[in-house]
């Protein structure tokens, strides 16, 4: 077991690398002059030269490339070249809010998708399992920005209901971090008021994430419960009388949960790439939204930073996946 | 029947959704008993340090929390005292001096002196960055002198005329908290990214880069308020919001109370909304399609006359739903020296066939690639608009957004430089120089200076304007100047698009001066009614 773990985070060690070779080049066959953008829109050449000297940009490549893998080693992401800012405190700073959304996407998706694709499943064919079909190919369909821009249309301007977007009202000011988590620190702190807001705040982006994440599950769930509940051992629990509830829940789910698992862990991956798009919408103050703005003003060093928290967030959750893999199914560990 | 109940369950879903959310789309939002004003653009406020850098949302912030010797004020815009009571200048042109008011004080209490004036002017330029650009060829840091407490000399290495023009953008730092928060020789740069040390009228009561910032409104700000003391709001808050359709949803919901951003689709829909006011003026951001004078077809002038007299003006009024004026000359009109150059290209497709046959391309029968900002419509839509006009001379037109940092790196040599590169300037002063020097030698490669136009006269007389001490001499040569710029035709001037803002009707004080950038107003005189 040990050595299975050492092995599969010896991989996902390479694979970072590899990412960070990908992204460092990505970044720098955008033809785009990073040293413009940090002198400013009307800065004259001497200006640029020395922008392009203070941020070691006048160096061959493989020297910046060099530089950049030792500063990473350190936990050292570089600056951002529009405010001159470290990318790593930016992270650190932007990180919670998606982290937060991406859980509680994450939680609709699972609370949501297993028990509908268990129903579905269970009512093959039927009106149900019809409905969730329809809901499934739909979520998976809809833009995210597209449907986030309906949501705030419809419960943010028709109906007044929720707030359109941000991640508290602008009149209130964020309490000190405990986990970064608003949700979780106002808990903790028993601020059941700053708890409304927050929630407020983030269940239109939470549905907007989760959906395509929910259909997925749903579908999967679904078409593993129908082969499970195929079985031979279930018909045989059957034959020996167990309740149709146990052999739901306990004999054919823990069976149709190891596919389900594997689409969870790529899911959350994918969830904290989407946050691009959704955190745009809502203005959601994480790292999709940095990741966008520093794009669009061409500086790449925070877009590069973003790429490798989502990539190493994608190693981790698949790492976790197998892991449970080896709990869930007995045969995988001792192979 | 069924549809009934999926009705009402939709209904008691959506109702148990939101059970027990907080009240939201209230008036005005209280701070005790004074109101917070919000205003609410697209764009984020990434470094506040005044003299690092400035856009539009950069500078409503740093005008609102620092001072400056002078200021903007206006429509047409007007120079007025602010730190600096008064000033004089010798008659060589060289020696400015300041006289500052007595009583103005840093947030912290202390005193604005010569010395914080001295300081900050001489930081600007050592950090040869944002504003650096205005004044370091003509100022050097020794020659700045604070003669006593309340005098400061500049002396100037040669006459430089747009002086004045420039001083309002540079706002007075607080040497002493600069000092404080110095990181090894960095002069406090690090620490003002997120900081402020102004004596503005707002102070800075939080900084939260991609999201919003929140002023508080100084209630002795040294200066006093321009509305009456129990209107003067507790603060403002400027809140990025990206997208424009959520942006008008929190103006409707009176989220926010100002919002800017919007397109001219906009101003007949948010002019309906009870309670909301559109505001439509005149602005200074000239449109212009950039030729590259040096390279390839647009090379040759002939052919570059044939385009300004193929194009269909009118449709640049038609895409901004006739809230824009088309250029009479490359200066846009609130500018000082502005002339209507006679004769600038209006379409004729006589003269346009005429001018195309004196060229290399006789019968048309190239592609030219047409360049802008990838996401921006309006200057997509001019392209079809181009690509529409110009096939009357049998020349195809490619159009391709690009981002902005990749059509600036294109666009600085002439190898790279597109045929026809659609670029917004706004000036950033009152002084024809500002718009003149886009058109000198020395301009080549920045994002105004794509065109790589040469023609040594004119960068003669930009250098002599810039030096002229007496104004109608100098107003001449600008006359000159703006008539030989058209007649070589480095681009295609467009048009001066309006500026728009959408507000609450009880938000008072709203002033407009063309002289701040797009999305940009005075936050100092606001208040808000009832």
């Amino acid at each position: 077991m040990l050595g299975y773990l050492l092995r599969r985070i010896g991989l996902a060690g390479l694979m970072l690398f590899g990412l960070v070779c990908l992204t460092f080049v990505i970044s720098n066959v955008a033809p785009s002059d990073p040293a413009a953008l940090a002198a400013g829109p009307d800065a004259g050449r001497s200006q640029i030269e020395q922008a392009r000297r203070d941020y070691g940009l006048d160096k061959p490549l493989p020297e910046q490339f060099l530089r950049y893998l030792t500063d990473l080693a350190h936990g050292d992401f570089g600056r951002s070249i529009a405010t001159g800012r470290s990318v790593g405190t930016d992270l650190a700073r932007y990180f919670p809010a998606t982290l937060e959304l991406v859980i509680l996407a994450m939680a609709l998706g699972v609370l949501l998708g297993v028990p509908l694709g268990v129903l579905s499943a269970l009512r093959k064919d039927g009106p149900a399992d019809h409905a969730t079909r329809i809901f499934a190919v739909s979520g998976i369909a809809l833009p995210p920005f597209w449907f986030g821009l309906l949501l705030q249309l419809a419960f943010a301007t028709w109906l007044g209901l929720l707030p359109t977007s941000g991640r508290l009202s602008v009149f209130t000011e964020p309490p000190p971090p405990i986990t970064g988590l608003l949700l979780v620190d106002s808990l903790l702190t028993g601020n059941f008021g700053l708890f409304r807001e927050a929630l407020s705040h983030i269940i239109l982006p939470a549905i907007v994430l989760s959906l395509p994440c929910l259909a997925s599950i749903l579908r999967v769930n679904r078409s593993e419960m129908v082969e499970a509940l195929r079985m031979d051992y279930v018909t045989a629990a059957r034959a020996h009388g167990v309740t149709p509830w146990r052999i739901v829940m306990v004999h054919a789910l823990k069976n149709a949960m190891l596919p389900t698992l594997a689409i969870i862990g790529l899911r959350w991956g994918w969830m904290m790439s989407s946050t691009v798009l959704v955190e745009t919408v809502f203005d959601w103050p994480g790292i999709g939204l940095y990741a966008v703005s520093s794009a669009i003003a061409g500086d790449f060093k925070p877009v590069m930073g973003v790429t490798l928290i989502v990539g190493l967030n994608f190693m981790i959750a698949n790492l976790i996946v197998d892991l449970l893999y080896g709990v869930l199914d007995p045969r995988l560990r001792r192979a | 029947m069924t549809q009934d109940i999926s009705r009402r369950g939709l209904m008691a879903g959506a109702a148990l959704l939101t059970a027990g959310m907080p009240g939201i789309g209230m008036a005005f939002e209280r701070d005790g008993n004074r109101k917070v004003l919000v205003f609410s653009g697209n764009q984020q406020v990434p470094v506040l340090d005044p003299h690092v850098r400035y856009d539009w949302s950069t500078r409503m912030i740093q005008q609102s929390v620092y001072d400056a010797l002078l200021k903007y004020e206006g429509d047409p815009p007007r120079i007025v005292p602010w730190l600096a009571e008064r000033y004089e200048v010798s008659p060589d042109g060289l020696t400015y001096t300041f006289h500052l008011v007595g009583n103005a004080k840093f947030h912290n209490g202390d005193p604005v002196d010569a010395e914080a004036v001295r300081f900050s002017f001489e930081r600007g330029l050592k950090l040869n960055a944002g504003i650096a650009w205005m004044l370091k060829d003509f100022l050097k840091p020794e020659n700045i002198a604070a003669v006593d407490a309340r005098t400061v000399r500049f002396t100037l290495d040669r006459p430089f005329a747009p002086f004045i023009s420039y001083v309002p953008w540079w706002y007075v730092v607080n040497p002493r908290q600069v000092r404080a928060n110095q990181d090894g020789d960095d002069l406090g740069r690090k620490w003002l990214t997120e900081n402020a040390a102004g004596s503005g009228p707002f102070r800075l009561r939080r900084f939260d880069a991609n999201t919003l910032m929140h002023l508080d409104a100084v209630p002795d700000y040294w200066k006093g308020w321009p509305m009456a003391d129990a209107d003067r709001p507790s603060g403002i808050i400027y809140r990025i919001i990206r997208e424009a359709a959520p942006r008008k949803a929190a103006l409707q919901r009176r989220e926010a109370d100002i919002i800017t951003n919007l397109t001219p689709d906009d101003i007949e829909q948010l002019s309906r909304v009870p309670g909301v006011v559109v505001e439509n003026h005149k602005g200074s951001t000239t449109f212009g399609i950039k030729f590259n004078c040096q390279q390839g077809p647009t090379a040759d002038i002939n052919l570059r006359k044939a385009i300004a007299y193929a194009f269909d003006y009118d449709s640049l009024l038609a895409i901004h739903n006739g809230a824009a004026v088309l250029m009479t000359s490359p200066f846009p009109a609130s500018m000082a020296g502005h002339i209507d150059v006679p004769g600038i290209p209006r379409k004729d497709l006589d003269k346009a066939r005429d001018f195309l046959r004196r060229s290399r391309f006789p019968n048309g029968g190239i592609e030219l690639e047409y360049v802008h900002v990838q996401g921006l419509e309006d200057a997509r839509r001019i392209g079809l608009a181009l690509l529409d006009s110009l096939r009357a001379l049998d020349i195809r037109v490619n159009i391709v957004g690009q981002p902005w940092p990749t059509m600036t790196s294109r666009g600085s040599k002439p190898e790279t430089s597109p045929n026809m590169m659609s670029v917004y300037v706004t000036p950033v002063g009152t002084d024809p120089d500002t718009v003149a020097y886009q058109y000198h030698r020395a301009s080549w490669g920045l994002y105004y200076g794509t065109a790589h136009y040469e023609n040594a006269e004119v960068s003669r007389w930009i250098d002599e304007a810039r030096g002229e001490t007496d104004n109608a001499k100098r107003m001449a040569l600008y006359a000159r100047i703006q008539t030989q710029i058209v007649a070589d035709q480095p681009e295609l001037f467009g048009m001066v698009a309006n500026r728009i803002w959408a507000r609450r009707d009880y938000v008072q004080g709203f002033t407009f001066s063309p002289v701040r950038f797009t999305g940009e107003i005075d936050l100092y005189p606001l208040w808000a009614r009832g």
